[in-house]
């Protein structure tokens, strides 16, 4: 009965917990909302519910972070807001995905560029892998390149939009491996190209690793490249695209971080670049993520910055071709 | 019968206690107008993260549970669907409610829900591996066709007019291209910044049934309170159960339509509620009844609801793909704990995954008893005088609209369209083929551009959308529902003028 | 039939059909192409329905929809117009708290048949506001955490 009284009260404090925090000090002074740019359940949804959870602590912003999400068209729906309609009182944080809205906005059509935002810090990188399901005849790269040449503009595959990491990594493969493909946006993200590609429905796609790896650990599709410039702990055995022969580089890792809208106080910047990355390294956090299968990569507002700045430049040679 | 083993776990008094806590708390914030049962999983899952994971996937299995019950009674007492799962129960379900059968159509509703929602769940615990297999035959052509059939069935719903439905209806699927284009990223319609993440649907739906309602209650006046003094029917509880076990038509269409189609991915739950409401209505003998507070309407509806959402979790628990949004937020649920859905899941982890859908299955009973216990109580809603209760239903409008996205321009979209549906309302159009339009018309119109594409690489599109049998048994029912509609409005036009003659 | 159904009806349709015509040449004039495919599809449907009601309603053979009588439209004027500033307004530059406890008051007043002379009616109509706000407050800002504009108090 103490048992039931204290689970109870448990959960019931942990229900109305986060509104009755209190706090001192100038900033924050209330909860903080974060908004994520894809729906509630997605790879980025879920790693920043988990990066944040830890927010409310006394050695970090001692508010909590309440999700938000706006999702739509590839998360130009939530971006387009975050530029032109967010508070910028500090209180409104954001999640970018690299190099998504970077690709997005070289290719025009939205309210937002690089300018439009200040990074915060980085907590994940999460590279594109290629994948194809685990009854398919291919499996190696070279296996899948020679069919595309076979049949060339023949090979379907499929990923998680246009102008997402996943897009950007599919242009990289025509370009290295000189071949023509058909590449097949999904409009429910990297679930629904995930689906497609167990169902049958397209013979290969590019997808997340962290996703991919649960997709191999559950048996249903096999992983034959990642496209980034190592190898990935979590998937020792698979070789990158270097590796097998095809000169890719790092631009479609799918890099995840917060950030806050242009116009934002610098000593609220400045406050938040300091604890932001602190809350990543705790090891609550740290170990949720990797239960999860998401791989890290905590870099701090300068680094962030860097990045950036580096993907504008690679993005836009890469898609002035296009 | 490996989920009798874990039963036991279900009953400890700490998982006990959660189960409840779950449920109770799921049909509270499943009655909120604005919360869908995805934002109610998402919002439960950091308080998880403190529980043992068998803990954590009770409460979160009791929640989902419930809250898909729990957008019924919004939806019958207070005509504002939770979610769109809940539309359907709005159309006979509320008029029964003002008619003063709100303790009926609750209980009818909760009993519904229970039956329909064990039967999935029974589904999910014996025939995964057949209805995993089921779930992938969905790709893009059927989906495409899918979405079509749906539109079809705009026509004959909720409409005494079959063209003025299908005009509602074309209406919901251009108010659906609002916004950026989910594939190619392109803007359609954006006449102001409220509109450029386009029309979200649980806004829109809140509006669209909750404004015209209270604007009706306003036409009435200061003075037209006196006439409607609303006697709030007493129902037994057995009589509940003995209405329901009679409507068995309505009961297992709702269950079949339910336990089918809530496998399908991106789909199901949206629509099951509907199309099991508009098929049961064809093939019932009275089927004129529909809409003017049938209970069998209610009974269609809600049963289907419920059994989507353990077919819904199938392809989510063997093959780790989330079928629906809330299966998705489910999955983060899992992964936090560390654990991966697939295959192996029942065999690694059978210590959380069956206590989990025990609880579901104990949850839908506890769901049930809790819903009889407060359909008597909540039921007297319906006398709340009409002044108090349209600045009630305005405000939860408002309110529920800002906290989905926490966006004023989410609130000006629920007024305009709350404001126009009014009108429309008033000149015979009416409010549920215009929602179903705005839920299809992306599935339709993205399933048809990934369709083309990847037919336009392959086999070449003709060849793509028009072979397999799936393919053509869903084009067979298209047919026949159109041929259907045809022979409606022909058959009331006879009617019609067989009056006009009379007259 | 009476007149003042049918030229509303007549009016209606033809709103409806001009909103149809004015999609459906967006959706033919408008680029890229490739994303417009779809609206082209539906607004051609669209149009032609809505001109199809509106020949109908020209006609007068309408058969569903009863309108709106003129004592409607007087009721609900004045409640409508509060519920409008209310949505597009107050909310948001009051604050939802404060904006919501003025219109559900004002509606309260307007509508509620109870004499307005009596002091009881007023006690009541202060408690209800009192009451339904508590329970907004309890569901929205502390059990949910929704963050919502409260301009005047911040």
């Amino acid at each position: 009965m103490r048992k039931w009284i204290a689970g109870a009260a448990l959960a019931m404090t942990a229900m109305a917990g986060s509104a009755m925090a209190e706090g001192h000090g100038d900033y924050p002074e209330r909860p903080l909302m974060m908004m994520v740019s894809y729906g509630a359940g997605g790879a980025t949804d879920f790693q920043a519910r988990i990066v944040t959870m830890t927010a409310g602590n006394e050695d970090a912003l001692q508010m909590p972070v309440a999700i938000l999400n706006r999702a739509g068209a590839g998360g130009r729906v939530g971006w387009n807001w975050f530029a032109t309609e967010a508070e910028t009182d500090g209180y409104t944080l954001g999640a970018y995905n690299v190099p998504h809205f970077i690709a997005q906005s070289i290719e025009g059509g939205v309210d937002y560029s690089v300018d439009s935002f200040e990074p915060i810090a980085n907590w994940g990188a999460d590279p594109a892998v290629f994948v194809v399901a685990a009854d398919s005849d291919f499996n190696s790269m070279a296996d899948v390149v020679a069919y595309a040449t076979q049949n060339p503009g023949g090979l379907t595959f499929s990923g998680a939009g246009l102008f997402v990491g996943h897009h950007i990594a599919a242009l990289q493969l025509e370009k290295a491996a000189g071949v023509e493909l058909a590449y097949i946006p999904n409009n429910a993200g990297g679930a629904g190209a995930m689906r497609a590609v167990i169902a049958g429905e397209v013979l290969g796609g590019v997808n997340n690793l962290s996703d991919a790896f649960r997709a191999r650990e559950a048996g249903t599709v096999k992983i034959l490249g990642v496209f980034d410039l190592e190898r990935n702990a979590f998937l020792e055995d698979v070789p990158t695209m270097m590796e097998q022969g095809y000169d890719i580089d790092n631009a479609s890792v799918n890099f995840r971080g917060v950030m806050v809208p242009a116009g934002t106080d610098p000593a609220i910047i400045d406050h938040l670049a300091a604890i932001v990355p602190t809350m990543f390294e705790n090891g609550r956090v740290q170990s949720r993520m990797e239960a999860g299968g998401s791989p890290m990569h905590i870099m701090t507002r300068d680094e962030v910055i860097e990045m950036w700045a580096q993907r504008q430049e690679t993005l836009e040679a890469l898609l002035a071709d296009l | 019968m490996e989920f009798l083993f874990y039963m036991g776990d279900v009953f400890t008094p700490l998982n006990f206690g959660l189960l409840l806590l779950g449920t109770i708390g799921g049909l509270i914030l499943g009655a909120t107008p604005g919360l869908s049962p995805t934002m109610t999983v998402a919002l439960l899952i950091p308080f998880t993260f403190k529980l043992e994971p068998q803990q954590g996937l009770i409460l979160l299995g009791a929640a989902y549970t419930s809250t898909v019950a729990g957008g019924a009674v919004s939806a019958i007492l207070l005509k504002i669907p939770g979610a769109p799962a809940n539309i359907a129960t709005t159309l006979d379900g509320h008029t029964m409610a003002q008619k003063g059968d709100g303790a009926k159509a609750l209980q009818v509703s909760f009993i519904a829900s229970a039956i329909g929602g064990l039967f999935g769940v029974l589904l999910l615990i014996f025939l995964t591996p057949v209805l995993a297999k089921w779930a992938l035959a969905f790709g893009p052509s059927e989906l495409f066709w899918l979405a079509i059939l749906g539109v079809t069935v705009i026509g004959t719903l909720d409409s005494s007019s079959v063209v003025k439905g299908l005009l509602s209806g074309c209406i919901g699927l251009w108010l659906a291209t609002i916004g950026f284009d989910d594939i190619m990223g392109a803007q359609r319609f954006i006449f102001h910044s409220s509109l450029s993440g386009g029309i979200n649907v649980i806004p829109a739906l809140i509006g669209l049934f909750a404004i015209p309602q209270v604007i009706g209650m306003l036409a009435k006046g200061r003075k037209g309170n006196d006439a409607e003094i609303i006697t709030v029917k007493r129902h037994p509880i057995g009589a509940a159960f003995r209405e329901v076990f009679s409507r068995k038509r309505a009961l297992s269409i709702g269950t079949a339509v339910g336990s089918i189609i809530g496998l399908i991915p991106g789909v199901g739950g949206q629509i099951a509620g509907l199309v099991a409401y508009d098929q049961s209505k064809k093939m019932s003998p009275d089927s004129a009844k529909f809409g003017t507070g049938h209970p069998e309407g209610v009974i269609a509806a809600e049963s289907a609801n419920n059994a989507m959402v353990g077919p819904s979790l199938v392809p989510l628990l063997t093959l780790s793909i989330p079928g629906s949004p809330t299966a998705a937020v489910l999955l983060g649920g899992l992964l936090i704990h560390g654990i991966f859905p697939g295959p192996t899941l029942f065999a690694q982890y059978p210590q959380v995954v069956w206590p989990f859908i025990n609880s579901m299955l104990i949850g839908q009973i506890l769901m049930c008893v809790f819903g009889l216990l407060i359909a008597g109580w909540a039921a007297n809603v319906a006398r709340v005088p009409p002044a108090v209760m349209a600045a009630i239903v305005l405000s939860l409008a408002v309110f529920g609209s800002y906290s989905v996205q926490h966006s004023m321009g989410d609130v000006y979209v629920m007024m305009s369209l709350g404001l126009s549906m009014f009108f429309l309302e008033r000149f015979g159009f009416s409010a549920a083929p215009l929602v179903l339009g705005l839920i299809l018309g992306p599935i339709a119109e993205a399933n048809f551009i990934q369709g083309a594409m990847i037919a336009n690489a392959t086999v070449g599109q003709l060849t793509y959308f028009f072979t397999g049998w799936l393919n053509w048994l869903l084009i067979a029912i298209v047919v026949m529902s159109v041929g259907y509609s045809i022979w409606m409005e022909l058959g009331q036009r006879r009617y019609t003028t067989k009056e006009d003659a009379s007259v | 039939m009476s007149d003042l159904p049918r030229s509303q009806h007549i009016i209606a349709s033809g709103l409806i059909a001009g909103v149809g015509l004015a999609v459906a040449y967006i959706s033919f004039t408008q680029e890229p192409a490739d994303a417009f495919v779809f609206p082209r599809l539906i607004s051609s449907v669209f149009a032609a329905l809505a001109i199809w009601t509106f020949v109908k309603a020209a006609m007068g053979r309408t058969k569903v929809g009863a309108g709106l009588s003129g004592l409607e439209m007087r009721n609900m004027l004045p409640g409508l117009g509060i519920a409008l500033v209310y949505a597009f307004w107050a909310a948001k530059e009051l604050g939802f708290y404060t904006a919501t406890t003025i219109t559900f008051f004002i509606l309260l007043t307007i509508y509620d048949p109870a004499p307005h002379g009596a002091v009881s009616t007023w006690v009541k109509r202060v408690l209800i506001t009192a009451g339904f706000m508590a329970v907004m407050y309890g569901l929205f800002a502390v059990l949910l955490n929704v963050f919502t504009p409260r301009e005047i108090f911040s």
